[in-house]
């Protein structure tokens, strides 16, 4: 988590643009939120049900961690939008991108319940430590 | 009706582990929520699913619980629903990624 779904119209996001649109999908999140890319999912569906394309040509999905603040989700949003119009070569009203909140408590990586925001570099530690214990 | 969503990489997981898995979360949300679920099993295509910009072998589990639940409870029910993927697919744990949501309200 975050879990980035990108929906698209078959077509509109050539095969070569999905691996950069991800690339920009995990940077952006990470620096506006400092979350380590390790946590950064990004799916690519042509046609798919979800999120439903309605007039759109993409649809940017974000299911992120709660307590991020509306600026960083305004930045999230917009710096992304930037992304798949720059890739794609759309207009910026046929790409739109959102978020939705979802509790770090309810989500588990790694065998680990995530951390909340803020947390994360102590999360690491604690997390890799393990790791390395059971890897010996 | 409760949905159990799936999202696997393409190649990822056989159609006989597949159903197996499909009955070990059926059993799961059974013994713990009270329900059965139905599935959204969705495959990620090749050179779709990127983890940490790189191809992702991440699989991403989430349902419902049938209550609000505490983390004293949900974190062991999150650990079990990973262990049941760890062990029918022979993934590791970082790439197994659960989510058990409260119900919708």
């Amino acid at each position: 988590m975050p879990l980035y779904i990108c929906n698209a119209k078959a077509g509109a996001v050539p095969e070569n643009a999905k691996a950069k649109i991800a690339e920009d999908v995990t940077r952006i999140h990470c620096e506006v939120t400092d979350a380590p890319p390790t946590f950064v999912h990004v799916f690519h569906f042509a046609d798919g049900p979800m999120p439903p394309l309605g007039d759109k040509q993409v649809m940017l999905y974000g299911q992120i961690r709660h307590g991020r603040t509306d600026d960083q989700k305004a930045e999230i949003v917009s710096q992304m939008q930037a992304s798949v119009v720059e890739h794609t070569g759309l207009a910026p009203e046929a790409v739109h991108v959102f978020t939705t909140d979802t509790p770090a408590s309810w989500v588990m990586e790694g065998g680990d319940i995530l951390p909340e925001p803020g947390e994360e570099d102590e999360w690491l530690e604690r997390h890799n430590a393990k790791n390395h214990a059971k890897a010996k | 009706m409760s949905t159990c969503m799936c999202v696997v990489q393409e190649g990822q997981i056989s159609a006989q582990t597949e159903e197996a898995l499909r009955n070990d979360l059926v059993a799961f949300a059974s013994q713990h929520f009270g329900y059965v679920p139905q599935f959204n099993w969705i495959v990620v295509g090749k050179g779709n699913g990127f983890t940490a910009a790189q191809p992702s072998n991440s699989v991403i589990v989430s349902m419902p619980a049938d209550r609000k639940l505490p983390l004293s409870e949900r974190e062991p029910l999150l650990r079990e629903l990973g262990d049941i993927w760890i062990n029918r697919s022979g993934l590791t744990g970082n790439e197994v990624v659960t989510v058990i949501t409260d119900p919708p309200a």
